[in-house]
């Protein structure tokens, strides 16, 4: 069923949290975890790409999941259910912002989705119970052990992997692909276009919650400018397009290379790493638009 | 009865600048056809060479307001001709990326450079202002506004009289009849492009005047030129101006009354966009 290659990656995702690490154990631990949130964001968007549609909404369901978490945990709601919630509450509001502007023409999604994730900063910010500008205190997620997480993320991951790969071979894949390729044709053919787009994001939305949650209870505390960061957007579609749109180990790929290459630029210059991921994105699209997968097949 | 007045007025002054903007991205949306979200980061540049002018040269910004409008311009035909002009005919996604990719790293460099603190300019015409009837015009408000008014008419006047403007106009309506009908679409693409963005440049320049430069004002620019080119009809130049006077209304009025409003003006460019889309999807557009 799997080929040699993604068998041995899983095999060494799987191997990799008891492999002996040296000296840095400690911190490539952690980049070993933002890798994996990295991958399912990153994922998480080019499978709402696949229908053509541009989100700059990620860090919007990325806060939210960090804060329905924070707050229901707060409220002594079991870690688990409040988990899940994360994810849910994240798609009920992708479904509203979706069943809104997925009829109309894409800009105006992308364009919403911007604004959405803008003003959803500022409403947080205003809310009496989210602790406004002074941020939330976040219990550790499921007693915040490396072994712990780390399994959580790879659980995360294959799962998306696996709605991937099985929707690439159903009715949403194909529909998915025609709908970027021509609407109109789509349309006329029977594709119920909203719909697709509609479950597209819906399920990307409810990873993305999942991750936000999953951040939040490793940092221990978030604000509303760090929740709904707008690098989390830009990771989020930058991986993808670097690694290759629309397909399942693109974005993964690019997300373990971006994510490493990230953590070590820190180590020289703090702050600006964000113009790299800037460049890597106009350069990709000028002159990689397939992206790493491409030179590989060749 | 007078808070009202001066409420409206302080909303219909803040849209000359919104206007201007918004113009400039309906230009690059009409014409060009590239959806442009580096459109606000545009303005931040105009605001920091408006700042830079000043205190490394001593320039005034009545005066360097003339060479920010020339630097865009430059600017704008430059980033044309290396990145846009090779994705026009690359799918939309990839369009909007690069410039997203664009702003993001405008906004970047500004931070390395000038850091997030806000940088205020000090001119002593600043706080000086116009007193009548109990209401008052801050003069550097009242003059933006004016120049932004007669920034619009010449450029108005541009499109419906001058050959090259008509063209454009043409290009906005149908884009491959210009190219049968034997129009040089690329000089004119690069032309638009350098007008879209000196328009931001120009607005940059009121801005930094009128509030500060930032390097995070790019982003709430594009959205507030989104939000006024969404209720004027993406690309529909006619549209833009009471659009714009719509979003400066509305957001001074939610100003002024709304409970804790400051926090909530910034919210109303949103509701703007999400009222007009609903209309819109339901009208089926």
């Amino acid at each position: 069923m799997l080929k040699p290659l993604p068998l041995a990656a899983l095999l060494f995702a799987f191997a990799f949290p008891f492999l002996p690490l040296g000296d840095r154990t400690a911190f490539i631990q952690q980049i070993s975890l933002f890798v994996l949130s990295s991958a399912v964001l990153a994922l998480s968007w080019d499978f709402l790409a696949r229908t053509g549609q541009l989100s700059l909404a990620h860090a919007a369901f990325f806060g939210l999941g960090a804060y329905t978490f924070a707050l229901l945990a707060n409220a002594g709601v079991p870690q688990p259910i409040a988990f899940l919630a994360a994810g849910v509450f994240s798609s009920l509001a992708s479904l509203l912002l979706g069943v809104v502007t997925l009829r109309l023409h894409g800009m105006y999604f992308a364009i919403a989705t911007l604004s959405f994730a803008e003003v959803l900063k500022t409403i947080i910010n205003q809310l009496p119970f989210t602790g406004g500008s002074q941020g939330l205190l976040v219990p550790a997620l499921f007693g915040g052990g490396f072994l712990t997480l780390y399994f959580l993320g790879l659980a995360m991951l294959l799962a998306l992997v696996v709605i991937s790969e099985l929707s690439k071979r159903s009715k949403l894949g194909f529909a998915a692909t025609a709908i970027r390729q021509g609407e109109l044709v789509a349309r006329v053919l029977g594709v119920n276009a909203t719909k697709v787009k509609l479950q597209s994001f819906v399920i990307s939305s409810f990873f993305v919650g999942l991750v936000g949650a999953y951040a939040a209870g490793k940092t221990f505390y978030i604000t509303p400018p760090e929740a709904f960061s707008a690098s989390v957007s830009v990771t989020a579609l930058v991986m993808p397009i670097f690694g290759g749109l629309y397909s399942t180990a693109g974005p993964i790929l690019a997300a373990v290379v971006l994510r490493i290459l990230e953590e070590l630029l820190r180590l020289v210059i703090p702050q600006g790493y964000l113009i790299g991921y800037g460049v890597i994105l106009v350069l990709s699209i000028l002159f990689l638009p397939k992206g790493l997968l491409s030179l590989w097949k060749k | 009865m007078e808070l009202l007045v001066q409420t409206f007025l302080n909303g219909l002054l803040q849209s000359g600048i919104y206007a201007l903007v918004a113009t400039g991205l309906a230009l690059a949306v009409g014409v060009v056809g590239i959806v442009n979200f580096a459109h606000g980061e545009f303005l931040m540049v105009g605001t920091f060479l408006s700042y830079a002018l000043l205190t490394a040269l001593g320039i005034d910004p009545i005066l360097g307001f003339f060479m920010v409008t020339a630097i865009m311009f430059a600017f704008g035909a430059f980033v044309y001709r290396t990145t846009l002009r090779h994705v026009l005919k690359a799918p939309e996604l990839n369009q909007m990326l690069l410039t997203f990719g664009i702003g993001i790293i405008l906004t970047n460099l500004a931070l390395q450079i000038y850091g997030s603190t806000p940088r205020t300019l000090n001119l002593e015409y600043q706080g000086s202002s116009l007193q009548f009837f109990g209401l008052s015009i801050g003069y550097a408000r009242g003059a933006s506004f004016l120049l932004a008014a007669l920034i619009m008419l010449a450029l108005y006047t541009m499109l419906s009289k001058t050959r090259t403007g008509k063209a454009m106009q043409a290009i906005a309506q149908n884009r491959i009849g210009a190219v049968l009908i034997g129009l040089e679409v690329d000089r004119l693409y690069l032309i638009a492009f350098g007008i879209s963005s000196a328009l931001a440049g120009m607005a940059g320049v009121m801005v930094s005047v009128l509030l500060y430069a930032s390097p995070y004002v790019g982003l709430i620019y594009t959205l507030k030129a989104f939000a006024v080119i969404v209720m004027a009809g993406l690309g529909n130049l006619r549209g833009v101006i009471p659009a714009a006077v719509i979003l400066g209304l509305t957001e001074a009025y939610v100003q002024t009354y709304a409970p804790d409003g400051g926090g909530w003006a910034e919210a109303v460019f949103f509701a703007l966009i999400f009222s007009t889309l609903i209309w819109r999807s339901w009208r089926g557009a």
